[in-house]
């Protein structure tokens, strides 16, 4: 099992859960409302999915990057860490909110519970430091299913 | 009731019904934990689970272990040491186990526990509890 630590800046991580969560919640709450705010969800589906793949087009991240340590408003918070686990669990929430996204056609009431469910793991591990996606990554790795 | 409504109630009863289960799951293992014996020690002893992957660990509990002075603190690799872990019922890192002078583990935390919370317990097993509470 590899372990090789590099510097991952938790702040970027947390700007990320908490536009995970912000954007599901506006979805749900605001598709009451104004329907096509429902697209939000496969939207940040193909958002997490992309940025899992290619980092440059992050979005969150790339918010706090270009604009929101530059300017101050965040404070980076480098952790001696892996970005593999963390990486995997977005892209596990990406995986989640595209099947919530197929789900919203002919079950509109799966789709929206999928998608709050991914915003309330984004929430625990914004809140409390634990990481599900983390987690799953660290067991598959473990039971040799992926290269962790 | 409209469906985002509906979606809420889903999702909550998901997530409570998920927090129940992990709150009989952590309960039951913390019962079988505290049947675990280490070894004999003069003084009470924490023995500290942890793992390369665990970020808590580093970033909370460590700073928190750090402000214990004068306690020892057995480092333990859940990983490294899956028998030992699996002994406790570790599955959730950081875990801190309060051991009492005759090898008995006295409280199990699953998750990280404050510095205030541990020298409690360190106290406690310091007034002699553990030797009632797992006898």
């Amino acid at each position: 099992m590899s372990s090789a630590l590099q510097t991952v800046d938790h702040s970027a991580l947390k700007v990320n859960q908490t536009g995970i969560i912000v954007t599901v919640l506006v979805a749900v709450i605001g598709s009451a409302f104004f329907t096509p705010l429902i697209w939000l969800i496969p939207l940040l589906a193909i958002v997490l999915l992309l940025g899992t793949f290619v980092p440059q087009l992050a979005l969150f991240k790339q918010l706090y990057f270009q604009v929101l340590k530059p300017r101050g408003i965040v404070k980076p918070r480098p952790v001696q860490d892996r970005p593999e686990p963390h990486n995997f669990a977005q892209g596990l929430g990406g995986v989640f909110l595209a099947v919530a996204s197929v789900l919203l056609l002919p079950f509109e009431i799966a789709g929206l519970a999928l998608a709050l469910l991914v915003a309330v793991l984004a929430f625990v591990n914004l809140a409390f430091g634990y990481c599900l996606g983390c987690q799953i990554y660290f067991q598959l790795g473990k039971r040799g299913l992926i290269r962790a | 009731m409209n469906p985002q409504l509906w979606a809420v109630a889903v999702a909550g009863v998901v997530v409570l019904a998920a927090a129940v289960l992990e709150l009989i799951r952590s309960t039951r293992a913390r019962r079988a934990a505290l049947i675990c014996e280490g070894a004999p020690s003069t003084e009470p002893y924490i023995l500290y689970f942890t793992g390369d992957g665990c970020t808590v660990c580093r970033t909370h509990q460590e700073p928190a272990l750090a402000k214990l002075s004068g306690v020892r603190i057995d480092k333990v690799d859940a990983i490294a040491q899956r028998d030992l872990a699996e002994s406790f019922h570790v599955y959730t890192l950081p875990t801190t186990v309060v051991m009492c002078t005759n090898g008995k583990a006295l409280y199990v935390n699953y998750g990280y526990a404050s510095a205030r919370k541990l020298e409690g317990q360190l106290a406690d097993a310091r007034s002699g509890l553990g030797a009632t509470a797992t006898a």
